[in-house]
């Protein structure tokens, strides 16, 4: 893993994204001259446009990190100590030479050399209201349809919706239930099962042992039925039906992973104890169990007053939460094929205001990601060094959607959805990927 | 021996020549529909196949075991005819179509304006007195609140959502017209050359001024704003290009705009702090015009929409989709059918009589030995095709099933329930003891979100968790005198067993091999309530309990 790490140095990779659509979609090797050359700007919109892509993404499954609310980049992924809008805390050297970030994640420091970071996001919206959904859409053009969530848009470009376990699982504080709007114009089939605080949905029932003959014999009077039923019918409807307690019966066997009371203390503390750690955990275990996307949302970042406390608390639980998904994810031979994706709606304001707050910040913040089909100790973009504005190239969610979905083996220049025979592009077609983020 | 027989059928419509069959509007389409199969159709149901279906669409439940077995030994050959005119004037039929027309109408969205309880009342009233389909459409899009018979309009009009005159648009345009112009919002429509800007503005501009007020005493009144002028729009794609319309119904003459006198724009002046009601109400030509005998969409729309109900696909399909480059599978059968619906004066009762008598709705659900699934395009209609029982057919079926429907029907049903679904299923209340709070969970469960049609079928692993799990399942499953698993209990003959279990719950007699199976594992087992039990859950979750075929 370590070998094959890249790191950029802040600064050296200088690509104008914005204005080059589907432009800046280079290969490998091209990357590679460009970081030799380390000025690129010049040759990137040279380039003929949508060259098949040299590299093949490697990851299958994804965990997407959510903070609702939006982190501050400066007291994460892009500190500023010592200067006007820097803050109390200071910066700290990670595992990547030359590359600091917060002192509030001493533990994802050590990680750095697995995951990267981008620092120069700028996106549209400044209100939650309108941030939030777009954001977690690729904030595709408008075209009057309702473009699914990440984890909708992936279940269905990996063709995973028919497996045996829920493909997307979103773990979120509170309420639970199925989550049919993440899909939009998919349609339902496509939407998150939420587990509120983790748990199981209602009716998901582990048999007790002296039940268990009894579930078997309910199944084999279905099953019997069906497949007689099935018999020269068209079996569109009684397939998709027939799937769905395929499902349950996984979850019902699988009831462990739907159980936080159930996670082990010692794993519990390892992820820090917090909410964020117990889902976190729990999304390392469906990841295992085969799930395709885990969506884990953690509330209560808008930090409009006391900034500075909030922060040091959510971003000690983000730090360590994260540093032992990755660890775990390691261990087990699981990183190199599970894209680990963290951001917010947009970053905070470099301003702190009267109530020593941040307020909001879509013009430069920063998202990390690491694990499959992504460059390891990577840092992509930088902003000036008040940290008010990006300071050279910038970088849209729809760039993100584009690299995520190339991360994932998805060529959105070649792929398309078909909403009833209006063919619509997967991610917005004026972004390209960040290729120097892929593997 | 039966394809045999198909073969004959088929050889018969092929003969004589058109018209000779056109004494009757069913076998009319059943020749046309024959005349474009392109190959070998299915037999006809079996009684037991045809009289669950017809229940399930007419009365929106299943037959009662002795009503199966009733209609099995019945040798008339006048019974299916008999069976069809028989649910058509049942107590069921009123209900059944109330629930049907409010998810077309409605699609689920719900609201505060007005009850339950009335918006239902309103439909049944209209069915049990066969209330045709224009006149009840255009008198619950002409309601203002006013008149408390007529309330129950403003519910499809501006409530859950349709408070928001673009939802209302592109909702009605959907529901009553069978296009989706929502494209046409921002643009025309970019792969549907039909669907323009500016039908969907001078739709827009017909139901746009409508907007609830509440009068002193809380009761919600419908009052238009003033309309002065034409509204003006433009393409995102030129923006430059201002273009203005009037209200319109699509296909029709633009509604001149009177000119507006200052103090005489009113019928009601403005008073007790309500707006007043002005003299030109567009939403009145809305109503009158949709409906009107001679604009054929409204018709059209609706006669697909039935025969959807009916046979499990559109003959324009998508619903939504009819344009020009997307014509019917079948198009002498839209027409025909759209020409003597208006004829008949938008009278459902009679439409879907018609659709029930035919050959088409009659087929059997299984193809021939000999021919492949695979093979057969379903707007071929050459086999009947499966679809999903509604949430409120779903409940009927279940409670009639297992023997609980009879007494939840005679509970006095909650007018004020406070029972919701989320309150259920988290586990903050016990299952349902009467009709209103058991659709409540089962609508809560199966039904689609508000605003979307319920014209696909959408299985989910909570669907088949509820109907394994559920409390209320358990309870229904439950020994009394009255239920089920009561009277299965007291049956010794595993062979009478058997076939009540198939009747009640499969509305058909068991195979040889199924009595067989059910005879094995009663033999096997010592817990015989467990077995029983096991057998009635394991069919509840089959494809054949959920599905209407």
């Amino acid at each position: 893993m370590r070998g094959r790490s890249l790191t950029f140095i802040e600064g050296e990779v200088n690509i104008p994204s914005t204005n080059c659509a589907g432009r800046n979609d280079w290969n490998r090797r091209d990357v590679l001259q460009s970081l030799v050359k380390a000025s690129v700007a010049t040759v990137a919109c040279g380039l003929p446009r949508a060259l098949p892509a040299e590299t093949k993404g490697r990851a299958k499954r994804v965990v997407c990190i959510w903070l609702d609310g939006a982190m501050s980049q400066l007291e994460s992924w892009d500190p500023k100590p010592g200067t006007e809008f820097g803050g109390p805390f200071q910066a700290i050297p990670t595992s990547v030479p030359g590359l600091s970030i917060s002192e509030l994640m001493p533990r994802m420091a050590q990680q750095m050399h697995r995951f990267s970071i981008i620092r120069s996001m700028h996106t549209q919206y400044e209100d939650h209201s309108r941030g939030v959904i777009p954001i977690q859409q690729g904030d595709p053009k408008n075209r009057g349809v309702t473009y699914p969530l990440l984890g909708s848009a992936v279940v269905k470009l990996l063709g995973k919706e028919d497996s045996d376990l829920p493909p997307y699982i979103h773990i979120k504080p509170g309420s639970g239930g199925f989550m049919f709007q993440d899909a939009g114009f998919l349609g339902p089939k496509y939407g998150a099962l939420a587990l509120g605080d983790g748990k199981a949905p209602p009716n998901l029932v582990v048999p007790q042992d002296e039940f268990k003959a009894r579930v078997d014999r309910r199944r084999q009077m279905r099953d019997r039925l069906n497949s007689r039923f099935d018999q020269q019918r068209l079996t569109d409807s009684s397939a998709a039906y027939n799937q769905t307690y395929r499902v349950a019966e996984q979850m019902a066997r699988h009831a462990e992973l739907f159980d936080p009371s159930r996670l082990r203390p010692d794993d519990v503390a390892r992820y820090g104890g917090s909410q964020l750690g117990r889902h976190l955990l729990q999304a390392r275990q469906l990841i295992e169990a085969g799930v395709t996307f885990v969506k884990v949302t953690m509330f209560h970042w808008d930090t409009h007053g006391d900034n500075f406390n909030c922060h040091l608390d959510g971003v000690s639980q983000v730090d360590q939460a994260l540093a032992a998904l990755v660890d775990d994810l390691v261990v087990r031979g699981l990183y190199e094929e599970t894209l680990v994706l963290i951001l917010s709606e947009f970053g905070r304001t470099p301003k702190i205001n009267a109530r020593v707050g941040r307020d909001h910040w879509p013009e430069c913040w920063s998202l990390g990601m690491g694990g499959g089909g992504v460059q390891s100790g990577g840092v992509i973009g930088k902003t000036n060094d008040l940290g008010t504005f990006n300071a050279h190239e910038e970088y849209d969610i729809g760039h993100v959607y584009h690299t995520v979905f190339r991360a994932l083996g998805i060529d959105p220049l070649l792929e398309e959805y078909d909403n009833g025979g209006q063919p619509l592009p997967i991610a917005n077609e004026k972004c390209g990927a960040i290729t120097q983020l892929l593997a | 021996m039966q394809s045999q027989r198909i073969l004959t059928v088929v050889m018969l419509y092929l003969l004589v020549p058109g018209g000779a069959w056109g004494q009757t509007l069913s076998a009319e389409i059943d020749r046309l529909i024959v005349a474009q199969a392109g190959g070998t159709i299915a037999g006809p149901a079996s009684d037991a196949e045809f009289l669950r279906r017809v229940t399930l669409d007419l009365a929106g439940t299943l037959p009662t075991p002795d009503e199966t077995r009733k209609f099995l030994s019945d040798v008339n050959p006048d019974k299916r005819t008999q069976a069809i005119d028989r649910l058509l004037n049942g107590t069921d039929y009123p209900r059944r179509m109330a629930e049907l027309s409010s998810v077309i109408l409605l699609e689920r969205r719900d609201g505060q304006l007005v009850s339950d309880a009335g918006w239902q009342t309103y439909l049944r009233e209209s069915f049990t007195t066969n209330k045709p389909w224009n006149l009840l459409v255009r008198d619950l899009l002409a309601a203002d609140g006013v008149d408390e018979k007529t309330r129950a309009g403003l519910r499809l009009m501006c409530d859950g959502g349709r408070g928001d005159p673009h939802v209302r648009t592109q909702d009605f345009a959907r529901i009553f017209l069978g296009r989706n112009i929502q494209c046409a919002q921002c643009h025309d429509h970019p792969t549907v050359s039909d669907y323009l800007q500016q039908d969907y503005f001078g739709l827009f501009a017909l139901l746009s001024p409508s907007a609830v007020h509440r009068n002193k005493q809380q009761q919600p009144l419908l009052i238009e704003t003033v309309v002065r002028e034409k509204l003006t729009f433009q393409s995102v794609f030129k923006p430059e290009n201002k273009q203005s319309i009037g209200p319109r119904i699509p296909g029709g003459s633009e509604a001149e705009i009177p000119v507006v006198v200052a103090g005489q724009e009113f019928a009601v002046p403005p008073q007790d702090g309500l707006p007043g009601r002005p003299k030109f109400q567009p939403r009145l030509l809305w109503a009158e015009q949709l409906t009107a005998p001679t604009y054929r969409p409204f018709a059209r729309t609706a006669v697909n929409r039935f025969w959807f109900e009916l046979m499990g696909r559109g003959l324009v399909h998508p619903l939504d989709q009819d344009h020009s480059a997307n014509p019917p599978s079948h198009p002498q059968v839209l027409d025909r059918l759209t020409d003597e619906f208006i004829a008949h004066n938008f009278d459902v009762r009679w439409l879907l009589r018609e659709l029930a008598l035919s050959a088409t709705y009659q087929r059997s659900s299984q193809l021939p030995d000999e021919l492949p699934a695979a093979s057969v395009v379903p707007s071929s209609y050459r086999v009947a095709l499966p679809r999903p029982l509604a949430a409120e057919q779903l409940a009927q079926a279940t409670a009639q099933a297992l023997g609980h429907r009879t007494r939840l029907n005679a509970a006095s049903p909650a007018q004020d329930s406070n029972f919701t679904y989320k309150d259920y299923i988290n586990g903050r209340l016990p299952p349902p003891e009467n009709w209103h709070d058991v659709l409540v969970v089962f609508v809560g469960t199966f039904a689609h979100p508000a605003g979307q049609a319920e014209v696909d079928f959408r299985p989910s692993v909570e669907h088949a968790l509820f109907l394994e799990n559920d409390r209320l399942i358990a309870a229904w499953l439950q020994p009394t005198e009255a239920t089920l698993t009561g009277r299965l209990q007291a049956m010794t003959d595993h062979a009478v067993v058997a076939e009540e279990i198939y009747l009640a719950l499969l509305a058909r007699l068991p195979q040889d091999a199924e009595r067989a199976e059910i005879n094995e594992i009663l033999q096997s087992q010592s817990d015989r309530l467990a077995a029983i039990q096991d057998i009635c859950a394991g069919i509840l979750s089959s494809a054949e309990f959920r599905l209407n075929h």
